[in-house]
């Protein structure tokens, strides 16, 4: 839709921007245009200076030097007012919203309608609130009723208000920083919906993702940086996923071999699921998982998977069903009961729901073997520490200092890999992953599946959730696919096709 | 600079304070130990007596109860958690030991003072934990519960407790004994109060439950998910807070011959000043003993200094109202937390000047 | 768009409660409710409770607590607190009958300066907690110390009485047989009310506890909101002090101890979340209200009045129990799609 555009003189010009922080570069002479109507994906790893540009666009960072031209016209930004008065608007990754307000005054936040005079002009005028936040919201076609409060709205239609707060009558440039890392692929769908139709208005949008398949569906060109400097400005039309991400990374990254093999069924089954059905999340789930399998769980987010580990893992409760642990059925009410029956657990989240930021990679690793690690509620330090020693070694977890820097100063590659070694220390026989590589770089990623088919192969049983095709189909021999809280098929790698899996996971009959 | 450096000095096997505390800690502790040496120097120079075995003895008498509760409030705060209802606690705990006198006897009483303040402990974690209120509000609850409690039992009168009969003569004096006895010249209590805070020095550096409190403070999910008892380490925590208040009970009733419903006033409050002044934060995930130590010794420098100048109890309660923000103020400025308007006014400049 | 939005409709059209009935409402039903099963047990249990002049008794000492709890709703709202107001109330009384009785400046302007010493006060904490970013429980506490001291520093403990026909009138004067406290008292409740409700700056302190890094984004003026907040806190912390005074006809430093406590009681008994964002007048009024009759219903039943604060303790854990028990099994069945 954007073809004749592009010839046309650009909406938004960042010249050779420069910017360093305490004298180290972290943007080298990035150049970065935009035109009217198109979408442009801004790609790079973490701290390739991404967010430092989008940040000096928004005018909350000065730069050292550089220019920006808006419409042609030379502009300067000082503070984040000044380029939201130049119709630039941001969508943060966290959404800031009022949960207790309503979608009404969320839209109108800092501008509701008011009277005139005195002392009208400080009371707001509700009726002509509400019809201005229905007006927005029509504009996209959106059904929101604009008098429930955020709180009881789910989180892809906050986003969406969030959108829609965005959208005043004069935005030209909507940067929008990964819009779905909470959404499910139907309202991602939704979502690019609207962005189409905001394009078609001739809104420019900067949109930030680390989900490269869909930079491919949504975006018109891509720009990507490395190291902060600009390393190439493409069309989407033109370039191949790998080129990108050869790019993106700044070498080649090979095809992963894949190198495990099937286990059979001779081996032992060391977790198995019966029947376990809990309401409104998933329903007769049974599986099982061989001592060094890795079996994949592939469903678009929101298939109940995430309440599904949750349950096996303790931290939710079941409606029925049982958990069998090398065919013994455990009752199991909270996590410590897992982590005793052998089960350990990679959350989503790192930040929020596996680490304590705070805390040395030391106790990070040893949070979980606190029983065998501390005698009569002692630590036995020196223990602990050969333990730590040995996994930070072994699994190549890599720190500025020794195992005493706060885990915060680590890379999220590593940081994954210390959560792997919390459960490893916690000698445990299962191991249940969602979403193992979120937010881990291109680069690290392979690192980690390298890593957890070494632990298969050393016996582990290994159980992934994910959403991420690519992921399943590269180390998972076999895979189940979930859909609605239902497992829909069983596959083997070897056998299945990336449509046949997509297929089953969005509930199509096989 | 200063912190890389002192890292670099400690090498790899830390030694001495740098033992217990972070490199950021030791800095703090250091501007502790500064502020209470300046607060000596000027008592010691305006009073002769300020630095007299005798009120050294005092003033360090005059802590304990703030001191013993504030080992483990200290605790608490770290693992998040707060609890105002202490000093009210304290006050119904003395009242049933002097109501206990004339019906089970005087160290029953003691027994079972200490039960209670452990019980009041445990309703308090299992409101918090089970419940779900706002430690806050259980707590400022709690408060009004244990104070009314112990009016009710003390039926508003200050109980004494001492030997009326002579009967007891034995029971008593040892009950006395308490606060008067003195261990190489030390008196018990003061004893006492070290002790606590040598053990809980020990519970937080080398135990499971010190390193819990430390990481459910920090990150309340993420413990969970580790598979740590979280609720459990919490009720833990709340019933120690509740046994500590409890002890210091005990140690004031026979240091002061009586139970008053109205004992301890506002304690709660200065135990609070004393753990925020010596780097706690009430976000939770930091904290350490020897700032604590260090916020009730100059808390107590500062009340004692001021007293021995006759400066009335009002002016002390401004002091340390005073010394609660500037502790907290100037330790936000360390952390650049604080915008004066100064950034602000340096960008203006910056722009200025590249304009 | 339409048919994308048709593809997945149970994921997009969402079970939602019905509009009335909110989280508000249902609190402040609740709150109905028990204060009703309250004043029932109470007229069951004595026959004094419900004659007029036991009636008049609750109207005529409500405003202290009433008025000061305004302020505490508001500074809630946004996600603070305010511990210095019992410490505000006393020093406004000080203030107030100092100048009167010792400078001589005419009882009119020295009860407007007093209640002004308030509102200084709150400036003071708003700026602690605004500008060095010191966390607003720890500011007041510590201004709760200062401004108690104070206090007693400015009156050299002394008790003075004060009293003055016009002055009088303020705390035990009557309108039409209605005391002029609670009028004043509803009229504030009536002005905050509508403020809250209907005004830019009322949502904007919604808005400022509900995210604050929202509405900064939004431009709304933080600060100067956080600073309003807190001066209106103290303005009317300091007002109830001055009702103090005239009821007692006397200023004395020990005034208004423990009032914080009751207020935040009152408050969060009212619904108003310690969270921030989220809380009504309506609610405190009905609170206030409940805590008054509880205390004035146990004297009647001729309880010692050392249960009162147990009682008061009681019914803050119970009522925030409940609505917290209740708040869990709403999330239960939201999260089972019923």
């Amino acid at each position: 839709m954007m073809a004749e555009n592009t010839s046309a003189a650009p909406l938004l010009e960042m010249r050779h921007i420069h910017k360093s922080f305490f004298g180290v570069k972290v943007l080298d002479d990035v150049s970065v245009s935009l035109h009217k109507g198109e979408v442009l994906a801004l790609l790079g790893e973490n701290g390739a200076g991404k967010s430092t540009l989008i940040k000096i666009l928004n005018g909350d960072y000065t730069m050292d030097s550089g220019e920006i031209y808006l419409n042609g016209q030379h502009v300067q930004f000082h503070e984040p007012r000044d380029a939201e008065a130049h119709g630039i608007r941001m969508i943060y990754q966290e959404l800031h919203y009022a949960p207790d307000l309503s979608v009404t005054e969320n839209l109108l936040l800092s501008e509701l309608p008011r009277g005139r005079g005195f002392p009208g002009r400080y009371i707001i005028d509700w009726r002509q609130a509400r019809e201005i936040a229905q007006s927005r919201l029509k504009l996209l076609d959106l059904a929101i009723d604009p008098d429930v409060h955020m709180r009881d709205l789910p989180v892809v239609e906050r986003q969406i208000v969030e959108i829609v707060k965005a959208l005043s009558a004069d935005a030209q440039i909507i940067v929008m920083d990964e819009p779905t890392a909470a959404l499910t692929p139907p309202e991602v769908e939704m979502l690019f919906g609207i962005i189409r139709n905001l394009c078609a208005q001739g809104v420019a949008i900067i949109y930030i993702s680390h989900r490269l398949d869909e930079i491919f569906e949504i975006a018109d060109r891509v720009t990507i940086l490395r190291d902060g400097q600009h390393v190439a400005t493409k069309r989407v039309d033109e370039v191949k996923l790998a080129s990108v991400v050869e790019l993106m990374v700044g070498r080649e990254i090979e095809a992963r071999r894949k190198t495990l093999a099937l286990t059979g069924q001779e081996s032992q089954v060391v977790l198995e699921v019966q029947n376990l059905t809990k309401l409104g999340a998933y329903e007769d789930v049974s599986l099982k998982v061989h001592a060094g399998e890795i079996v994949g769980v592939f469903g678009l987010i929101g298939s109940g998977q995430l309440s599904l580990t949750r349950s096996i893992f303790g931290a939710e409760r079941p409606d029925s069903g049982s958990i069998l642990v090398d065919g013994r059925e455990c009752t199991i009410r909270h996590p410590q009961d897992a982590r005793n029956a052998g089960i350990g657990f990679v959350p989503v989240d790192r930040k929020v729901q596996s680490l304590i930021m705070g805390q040395s990679v030391r106790k990070n690793v040893t949070l979980s073997n606190w029983q065998r690690l501390a005698r009569m509620g002692f630590f036995q330090q020196r223990i602990e520490k050969d333990h730590t020693r040995h996994w930070v070694d072994s699994l190549g977890i890599r720190m500025a200092g020794d195992m005493e820097v706060p885990i915060r100063f680590l890379s999220g590659g590593n940081q994954q890999k210390t959560v792997l070694a919390r459960w490893l220390e916690a000698n445990v026989r299962v191991l249940i992953l969602n979403e193992p590589t979120w937010g881990v770089d291109v680069g690290a990623r392979s690192d980690i599946y390298d890593q957890l088919e070494a632990l298969a192969q050393s016996g582990l049983a290994i159980l992934i959730v994910s959403s991420d095709i690519q992921e399943i189909m590269s180390v998972c021999p076999r895979i189940l696919t979930i859909y609605r809280g239902r497992i829909t098929a069983e596959f083997h790698r070897e056998s299945v096709s990336k449509d046949e899996l997509l297929a089953a996971a969005a509930g199509e009959a096989v | 600079m200063t912190t890389m450096e002192s890292t670099a000095a400690a090498g790899s096997r830390p030694t001495g304070l740098r033992r217990f505390l972070r490199a950021s800690e030791v800095q703090e502790v250091l501007a502790l130990v500064i502020m209470l040496a300046l607060i000596v120097l000027v008592m010691a120079s305006n009073s002769n007596l300020f630095l007299s075995p005798r009120n050294i003895i005092n003033l360090l008498m005059d802590s304990t109860t703030v001191g013993m509760i504030a080992v483990f409030t200290t605790m608490l705060m770290i693992s998040r958690g707060l609890d105002l209802s202490v000093a009210s606690t304290a006050a119904m705990c003395g009242v049933i030991i002097g109501t206990s006198q004339s019906t089970i006897g005087l160290w029953p009483g003691v027994m079972l003072a200490l039960i209670a303040g452990a019980l009041v402990g445990l309703i308090n974690g299992f409101l918090v934990t089970f419940v779900g209120i706002n430690p806050l509000i259980t707590t400022l609850g709690m408060l009004s519960i244990t104070r009314g409690l112990a009016f009710v039992f003390a039926d508003g009168l200050t109980i004494p407790v001492f030997d009326l009969s002579g009967e007891h003569q034995a029971t008593y004096t040892a009950f006395t004994q308490l606060a008067e006895g003195r261990l190489f010249d030390i008196p018990y209590p003061i004893l006492v109060m070290s002790g606590l805070f040598i053990l809980g020095i020990v519970l937080l550096r080398y135990t499971t439950y010190g390193r819990a409190m430390y990481v459910i403070g920090d990150n309340e999910d993420a413990s969970f998910l580790a598979g740590l008892p979280v609720r459990r380490y919490r009720m833990i925590a709340y019933t120690l807070s509740g046994l500590s208040a409890a002890v210091a009970a005990v140690f004031l009733t026979s240091r002061l011959y009586a139970a008053d419903p109205r004992a301890a006033p506002n304690i709660e409050l200065t135990v609070i000043t004393a753990v925020v002044l010596g780097g706690t934060s009430l976000a939770g995930g930091q904290g350490n003993l020897f700032g604590t130590l260090l916020g009730v010794l100059i808390l107590s420098s500062l009340l004692n200094g001021l007293k021995l100048q006759s400066v009335s109890t009002e002016l002390q309660n401004i002091a340390q109202g005073l010394v609660l923000l500037l502790a907290v103020g100037i330790d936000q400025v360390r952390q650049g937390k604080i915008d004066l308007g100064l950034w602000r006014l340096f960008r203006r400049q910056a722009r200025a000047s590249t304009q | 768009m339409s048919n994308l939005i048709s593809a997945d409709p149970a994921r997009l059209t969402p079970a939602r409660r019905r509009k009335w009935l909110t989280d508000d409402t249902l609190t402040s039903l609740s709150l109905i409710v028990s204060f009703v099963v309250l004043c029932a047990f109470f007229a069951s249990q004595t026959p004094f409770f419900l004659t007029q002049a036991n009636l008049s008794t609750i109207a005529s000492t409500i405003a202290i607590v009433g008025i000061t709890a305004i302020g505490m709703t508001l500074v809630l709202i946004t996600g603070g607190v305010d511990i210095s107001v019992g410490s505000v109330a006393a020093l406004s009384g000080v203030v107030t009958s100092l100048l009167w009785l010792e400078h001589g400046i005419p009882l009119g302007v020295s009860t407007v300066l007093g209640i002004l010493a308030g509102a200084l006060v709150g400036l003071l904490n708003g700026a602690i907690v605004t500008y060095l970013k010191i966390n607003p429980l720890i500011t007041t506490l510590a201004t709760f110390s200062i401004i108690r001291g104070l206090a007693f520093v400015l009156s050299e403990g002394q008790t003075n009485l004060l009293s003055n026909e016009a002055f009088n009138f303020i705390g035990r004067g009557t309108v039409a047989g209605i005391p002029f406290s609670l009028l004043v008292m509803l009229a504030l409740y009536l002005v905050f009310g509508f403020i809250l409700r209907y005004t830019a700056f009322g949502r904007n302190l919604y808005a400022i506890g509900g995210s604050p890094q929202a509405s900064r984004l939004a431009g709304i003026a933080v600060t100067r909101h956080l600073l309003i907040v807190y001066i209106i806190s103290g303005l009317l912390a300091a007002f109830s002090g001055i009702i103090n005074v005239s009821q007692l006809a006397s200023s004395a430093p020990r005034a208004a101890v423990g009032l914080e406590f009751t207020v935040i009681t009152a408050v969060v008994l009212g619904g108003t979340s310690l969270a921030g964002g989220k809380g009504t007048l309506i609610g405190t009024l009905i609170g206030v209200i409940i805590l008054r009759t509880l205390d004035n219903g146990l004297v009647l039943m001729q309880v010692s009045s050392f249960y009162q604060d147990v009682a008061r303790g009681f019914v803050l854990i119970l009522a925030v129990g409940f609505d917290q028990i209740r708040l869990k099994l709403g999330q239960l069945q939201r999260s089972k799609g019923v």
